[in-house]
């Protein structure tokens, strides 16, 4: 299996595309990082016990004034050391965007095999919807559905459903793209001769959507999922920088930069700026990454 | 009584624009009739070939025969049961739809990609209950396999791994693992080169033979009809113009269509 994979051309391609090399070695060493967070980061930023506030404003390596230490990527305001703050939020920037890119696929895949094979009024019923989704900007439908779901909830779990909420509004803006492909490639796929051959023994629809066509659709999905990844990660750092995301208490890389552009004209730099280029780097390599693999499963581009 | 028997099979296809459109324009309905009130019957271990150009209606005959269209109109009976009959419940449609299987036009587009020779032909065996136990199953896959002339352990291989012919091989011994009594086969060959048409042929032959299956023969290739049918049907437009055998058709046509057919097959003479 190993062997066939390292031989396989999308591994030779692989090793001779330098901009997916480089994505690839970005995105694994920004995962990692995330992943291992508290055996990497020197403090745990969402603990407020370890947070101390005469640390607050330290710049990058140059000690406290007060306390005499030293942090590699300075301090925030609260004290907090800014390279444990950022894999941390990392890993929460990371958690979002998989958990709302796997619901929005999820949806997504549902609802494009349903109207593509069932057609008729359910699919013009699902396809519209989609249609109307897609005029709104979907940071808006974020939003929407994000301030909703707050206005529901009792108060005193805000904060613990924060990170749920925040998956579902993202999740439930980004299943268009899904659905549309795969409604696409069911229409073509329900048409050919070996589902016909399922039906005449008798599969019922379900069986035939699950069984033969979705493993003939799933292609495709898989980039649009790494393309829709990048821009889960952005909306997750826009809607917690608008301070409607992730709450302060278990900052993400949104809330990091949030926090950051307050002190920014008041010389403290890189409270913004160590967050942003983390984002930004991460949002970059896995769009470089989910372009070049469009371009290398599509047999047209070749 | 012939065991299979269509009774004045019909189907139309509504070719009409919305109603909004209807009433607007004023325009009436447009049908198209696919097939028009056809007759036929096929004795057991027989094989009946229905042929005719491109829009005749034949694969259309095909797909009711199978039960992926229904008619619009009319009967097909099989052994005394009527397989449209909407009486029936839903196990009674499904032991009915076991005994009359199918060979499909294209080798490439009939067998699913992501799945392997086995789990293919093995699919009809658990859809019908037919053998319990993975084991039992497999031991059948590895016979049907070896019967239509492929090895046991092809199962194992996805169908991109086979040629036209031995795909066709595959799908043949999908339809046969239910164990039917009918095989539809439409244009089985239209798709292989004129080698490998003559061995698939021949193994068709076979089968009927151990069998004796009852085979519906969709084809526009007369050299094809030639060797295999019992009874020829001639389609035109949905309508069934002649039926013949063969050294009869190819003796004695009747209708200037049928003549039309048979001079329009090519053939090559040395001298």
């Amino acid at each position: 299996m190993m062997n066939r994979f390292l031989d396989s051309d999308f591994f030779h391609d692989f090793l001779r595309a330098p901009v997916a090399l480089i994505s690839f070695c970005v995105v694994l060493i920004l995962v990692l990082s995330a992943v291992f967070a508290q055996f990497i980061a020197p403090t745990n930023p969402f603990d407020p016990a370890s947070l101390e506030l005469m640390n607050g404003f330290t710049p990058p390596l140059e000690a406290n004034m007060f306390t005499g230490e030293i942090f590699l990527l300075g301090t925030d305001d609260q004290g907090r050391d800014l390279f444990s703050a950022i894999l941390y939020g990392l890993r929460i920037s990371l958690f979002v965007g998989l958990m709302a890119v796997t619901l929005a696929m999820v949806l997504g895949v549902m609802l494009g095999l349903i109207a593509g094979y069932v057609g008729g009024w359910l699919d013009n019923l699902i396809m519209r919807l989609a249609d109307i989704q897609m005029t709104f900007p979907s940071i808006l439908i974020a939003m929407l559905i994000f301030g909703i779901a707050r206005g529901l909830l009792p108060p005193e779990l805000r904060y613990e459903m924060a990170i749920t909420v925040l998956i579902i509004s993202i999740g439930l803006s980004e299943w268009v793209p899904f659905a549309r492909t795969v409604r696409g490639s069911t229409m073509v796929e329900k048409e050919k001769e070996y589902v016909a051959a399922a039906r005449l023994i008798g599969l019922n629809r379900w069986q035939i959507m699950i069984r033969h066509i979705l493993p003939n659709v799933l292609g495709p999905v898989l980039v649009i999922a790494t393309i829709t990844f990048a821009l889960a990660i952005i909306a997750e750092a826009t809607l917690s920088f608008l301070g409607v995301g992730a709450p302060p208490t278990e900052p993400s890389l949104g809330t990091l930069i949030r926090v950051g552009q307050d002190y920014l004209f008041s010389g403290e730099w890189w409270i913004l700026l160590f967050p942003a280029v983390t984002l930004l780097a991460l949002a970059l390599a896995v769009n470089l990454l989910g372009d070049w693999l469009r371009d290398t499963l599509n047999p047209r581009l070749k | 009584m012939s065991f299979v028997v269509a009774k004045g099979l019909t189907r139309n296809y509504d070719l009409s624009e919305p109603l909004i459109v209807r009433a607007l324009t004023m325009r009436p309905k447009r049908i198209l009739t696919a097939v028009d009130n056809v007759n036929f019957s096929i004795e057991k271990g027989t094989t009946y070939a229905l042929v005719g150009e491109s829009g005749s209606g034949k694969s259309t005959i095909a797909k009711m025969a199978v039960g992926l269209l229904k008619p619009s109109a009319g009967t097909l009976i099989m052994d005394g049961k009527n397989l449209n009959d909407p009486a029936l419940a839903r196990n009674e449609q499904l032991a009915l739809r076991r005994r009359i299987q199918m060979v499909f036009q294209s080798p490439y587009a009939s067998l699913n990609p992501r799945w392997r020779v086995g789990d293919i032909i093995a699919e009809p065996i658990k859809a019908f209950g037919l053998i319990d136990g993975t084991k039992a199953q497999f031991m059948r896959v590895s016979e049907l396999l070896e019967q239509v002339g492929l090895a046991s352990s092809d199962a194992n291989k996805y169908p991109h791994e086979f040629s036209g012919g031995q795909r066709q091989r595959i799908s043949i011994a999908r339809a046969l693992s239910s164990q039917p009594e009918v095989i539809v086969c439409d244009e089985p060959t239209s798709a292989l080169d004129v080698s490998v048409q003559a061995q698939v042929l021949n193994l068709l032959k076979a089968l009927q033979k151990e069998y004796a299956l009852t085979y519906l023969f969709i084809t526009h290739d007369l050299a094809v009809v030639s060797t295999m049918a019992n009874k020829i049907g001639v389609l035109n437009k949905g309508k069934l113009v002649e039926e013949q055998s063969p050294t009869g058709l190819f003796s004695r046509p009747q209708q200037d269509y049928t003549k039309m057919l048979l001079n329009s097959a090519p053939s090559i003479n040395f001298g």
